[in-house]
């Protein structure tokens, strides 16, 4: 089972985390002759741009699903993942308005007690708790602290 | 896949058939032919090329699917630039009415040579209708024929038919709810009684109720009217 | 085991069919709800498309073997979401018309259904030649052999 990628966005609906966990592309060791590959360089900036795109894309996405599926099931519903061919969607979503989400692929199951030890014993632990993090994460400030980053690398490398 | 015979008028020309008169057919039926010096031969077995469906593949059937999006276009041709539901259901009897005389013909001559006879009445020439006609086009029969009751009009018989096949899978919006497509199975029918002079008028009723718990939902009656003069011929022949 | 209820979306995100099965198991809405639903569900359903976290490396892992003729799928979109109290399962056809269909989170035989309903709709509603395409679907046949089917399946 493998993770791509983790999100938090919080109560402002801006995008406080982000993390991908995706194997990075292969050199291509003989040269094609079909198409052109994109040197790796290259596509670290590129990706780097269109990484926060994708953030927005993601919370624009879930937030929308979110809203269908409390209209269709009743105010107490609560959106718990969907699935395409290629990966699947996992959100989490904290009485705080903290909403958790997380990319994996197709053949895992639910994530929801992940993302909910994450949020326990993680976020809470290394910043909610940490006196030098301010309240407001504007921009991301104080979640990407040490503690946080290896504890998030370490859990998830556990599970893959 | 319904069994749709190839009675529909086709005007292809297979390549591998040659019409020679006095053979029935190459390997028609696969009768030997009996020779009689110069006179017409048939095979030993009576089995002529009409005998043969032209369309010869393993199964000689037509999936049901095709027909549907044939008919489904034939309506739709139909309803261009028409004024009322009358004249879609007139334009849709007019395109059966050539089959009709087609296939009587055909029918008439495939069956086996004692029984080859011409209707000469009424109720001969409806049960040919509703046996034969429909045996070729449906693969069933026609599940009712009926003389009408009502004095008043003594020229009026009905075959009555549960499940056109035409109409499986046509649903008519609430606007146009009098109208059948069955019409061109009417056409159909009207084509069989004019080529065998018993001049008619042929129209498709639906009785289908919308409730719940219906069982033939799209039943239909063929309303059959024969001229005044076919009822004059038959009683004289009555008499006679 | 309930199947609750089925929308179908057009190629451009109208709303062209909905009718629902089984009381209790949707929030009842509106019709006006149900046309702006399928309008977001369609935009999203886009969206998701392009979300694909393996879009770059797919294509540099498999540019050396597309010599061998093989075509990577396209990335295709949303096909089944999930919530607490229902499921959604979303069947794209080739012609772009989505099928989603509204279950209890125990269904098991979703496929199946999905297939069965695509059959009906091919049958019942392409082959009539009164319905015109893209618009809303409203062929008797198609209503009654559906509704006496999924009673079937929800019966069991």
């Amino acid at each position: 089972m493998a993770i791509y990628s983790f999100y938090i966005f919080d109560r402002h609906t801006e995008c406080i985390y982000s993390r991908t966990w995706l194997p990075p592309p292969a050199p291509p060791s003989q040269s094609s002759a079909d198409g052109p590959h994109i040197p790796p360089p290259q596509s670290q900036t590129l990706s780097a741009k269109s990484s926060s795109d994708n953030a927005k894309l993601i919370f624009g996405t879930v937030f929308s699903l979110r809203n269908m599926v409390r209209k269709l099931g009743g105010d107490d519903d609560a959106f718990i993942s969907f699935r395409t061919a290629q990966y699947k969607l996992h959100y989490y979503e904290t009485a705080s308005n903290l909403r958790l989400v997380m990319l994996t692929d197709t053949s895992t199951l639910s994530m929801r007690n992940v993302l909910h030890q994450i949020y326990i014993n993680l976020w809470v632990e290394y910043v909610v708790k940490n006196p030098l993090s301010p309240v407001e994460h504007k921009g991301g400030e104080g979640v990407r602290n040490e503690m946080f980053e290896m504890g998030l690398d370490q859990f998830v490398r556990g599970l893959m | 896949m319904s069994h749709l015979g190839p009675g529909k008028a086709s005007t292809s020309v297979n390549g591998k058939d040659q019409i020679l008169p006095a053979i029935g057919g190459p390997g028609g039926g696969g009768g030997s032919s009996s020779s009689s010096g110069g006179a017409l031969r048939y095979p030993s077995n009576g089995k002529t090329i009409y005998h043969r469906p032209l369309n010869r593949s393993k199964t000689s059937e037509l999936s049901q699917a095709s027909f549907a999006y044939l008919f489904s276009e034939m309506v739709s041709y139909a309803q261009r630039r028409v004024t009322g539901i009358q004249e879609l259901e007139k334009r849709l009897n007019l395109q059966g009415h050539p089959i009709g005389l087609k296939l009587l013909d055909l029918l008439l001559i495939r069956e086996p040579p004692r029984s080859q006879t011409r209707p000469l009445n009424i109720i001969t020439l409806l049960h040919f209708i509703k046996i034969n006609l429909w045996m070729h086009l449906f693969g069933r029969q026609a599940d009712r024929l009926e003389k009408s009751s009502d004095a008043a009009t003594p020229d009026e018989y009905m075959i009555i038919d549960n499940e056109p096949l035409v109409n499986a899978y046509i649903s008519v919006p609430k606007e146009m709810s009098q109208l059948n497509c069955a019409a061109f199975v009417a056409g159909i029918i009207e084509g069989v009684c004019d080529g065998a002079v018993f001049p008619a008028r042929v129209t498709a009723h639906s009785v289908g109720g919308k409730e719940e718990g219906e069982m033939w939902p799209g039943k239909t009656v063929f309303l059959v009217k024969f001229q005044p003069e076919v009822l004059e011929r038959e009683a004289l022949i009555g008499k006679g | 085991m309930t199947i609750f209820a089925l929308i179908i979306i057009n190629k451009a995100g109208g709303l062209i069919y909905h009718r629902t099965f089984h009381e209790g198991g949707l929030q009842k809405i509106s019709t006006n709800d149900y046309l702006v639903l399928a309008g977001t569900f369609h935009g999203v359903h886009a969206i998701t498309a392009r979300l694909n976290p393996l879009g770059n490396h797919n294509t540099n892992r498999l540019s050396s073997s597309s010599s061998a003729g093989i075509r990577p799928d396209p990335p295709s979109g949303l096909e089944v979401l999930e919530s607490e109290n229902f499921r959604m399962q979303c069947f794209t056809t080739m012609t772009g018309i989505k099928f989603l269909l509204f279950s209890d989170t125990t269904q098991t035989n979703v496929d199946i259904i999905m297939r069965r309903v695509y059959e009906m709709y091919t049958d019942y509603v392409m082959k009539n030649p009164f319905y015109q395409l893209e618009m809303p679907v409203r062929c008797d046949l198609f209503d009654r052999k559906l509704l006496s089917y999924i009673r079937e399946m929800n019966s069991r």
